[in-house]
């Protein structure tokens, strides 16, 4: 943690508004990919980044300095996003917009049937996470979503490094499971008849 | 074909979140240039990654986050306003103590035993000397005090006999 931070830290701990937006103005972009990442949903995502921000002010104080700031952060932000998936998943409806949906990586011209099956993909994208343990959904938006090292996870989750990868592990291999189908739809979406299947 | 399947597949795991150390990532390297199974697990765990990722990006974009931040700022001000009925329902909202049943009986016998101790500490304890009314009254024949204990309603009388008449010289 550098001193900048240090000092960031210490100001908002006693109650300077100016000293969180500096701390939203550095991790809000990072908050926002963990949230939608478990949310996989725009709005959802936005309110849990509000959500944390006002958790975060109100509790800093609890912060010590004895881990990383922004492990510490993403912490409240995977706990506040599983909480709040908890609670949608129950009234979850496919409701990708495409404004939501994801341009092809590859150029491929987008006609309605990429649009319909990027968006049948996606619900299944999130559909399959929903169905995982919250330990090894965080795992895996943790790595693949933000790019976190075993080290940063086992900080961020409280576990060892031993554990994060068993999660991964076991978290990859249940999701594969179970979008093996729409992964080969995907794969020939995309041209790539030669892609390994899931 | 340098080392098994079994033996690379949690290695290929590290490899492909590059936590390899530079031997492991030689051997699963090696493994990789003739094994089509384990090159395939590897493209796709590439393939689940970028369809967990892909939509974020696009989705970041188009974020208004300006606007989310004035939504904070609001919110944390209006908390701050909250009026002193609702800050202390809230306080007792979110203090552990006051939900557990469990102190109940804890405090309850807290009260009684300093009732108690209150009691016998009061017991112990004389009246206050200065309450007391101590009158003489003297007789040629006797000295008398009465001796009023006013808190205990008892009245305690001395009787002096008179005063020793001096020896009279023989």
């Amino acid at each position: 943690m550098d001193h900048e931070e240090t000092e960031m830290i210490s100001r908002c701990q006693q109650g300077d508004q100016e000293a969180l937006k500096e701390i939203y103005d550095k991790y809000h972009t990072k908050v926002y990919r963990i949230a939608y990442g478990v949310v996989r949903q725009r709005e959802d995502a936005l309110d849990i980044v509000q959500e944390v921000f006002i958790k975060l002010f109100r509790s800093i104080k609890n912060f010590k300095g004895r881990s990383h700031f922004y492990t510490y952060l993403y912490r409240m932000v995977m706990n506040t996003a599983i909480d709040h998936s908890r609670k949608v998943g129950k009234r979850f409806i496919s409701s990708l917009d495409e404004e939501g949906s994801f341009e092809p990586s590859d150029g491929v011209e987008k006609g309605p049937e990429r649009i319909l099956l990027q968006k049948e993909l996606e619900d299944r994208v999130k559909l399959a996470l929903n169905k995982l343990p919250a330990e090894q959904k965080a795992a895996i938006i943790f790595r693949d979503v933000e790019g976190l090292s075993y080290q940063e996870m086992a900080e961020a989750m409280g576990c060892s490094i031993g554990t994060v990868m068993s999660r991964l592990h076991y978290g990859r291999k249940k999701i594969q499971e179970l979008l093996k189908d729409y992964v080969m739809l995907h794969d020939q979406s995309r041209g790539g008849q030669n892609s390994p299947k899931l | 074909m340098k080392g098994s399947c079994s033996s690379i597949s949690r290695l290929l795991e590290k490899y492909f979140d590059q936590e390899a150390t530079d031997k492991e990532r030689f051997l699963v390297e090696s493994h990789l240039q003739d094994c089509a199974a384990c090159q395939g697990a590897l493209k796709s765990m590439e393939e689940l990654r970028a369809l967990i990722k892909s939509p974020l990006e696009e989705a970041l974009q188009k974020e208004d986050f300006p606007w989310v931040w004035q939504n904070i700022e609001r919110q944390i001000r209006l908390q701050e306003k909250q009026p002193w009925w609702e800050s202390i329902h809230s306080w007792l909202d979110i203090s552990p103590l006051f939900k557990r049943k469990v102190w109940i009986p804890a405090v309850a016998t807290a009260v009684v035993l300093l009732f108690i101790t209150t009691q016998i500490i009061f017991k112990n304890t004389s009246s206050y000397p200065g309450a007391s009314v101590v009158e003489y009254v003297e007789s040629e024949t006797n000295n008398v005090m009465v001796y009023d204990l006013e808190k205990a309603k008892v009245t305690v009388i001395w009787l002096f006999e008179g005063p020793e008449e001096e020896a009279l010289p023989s």
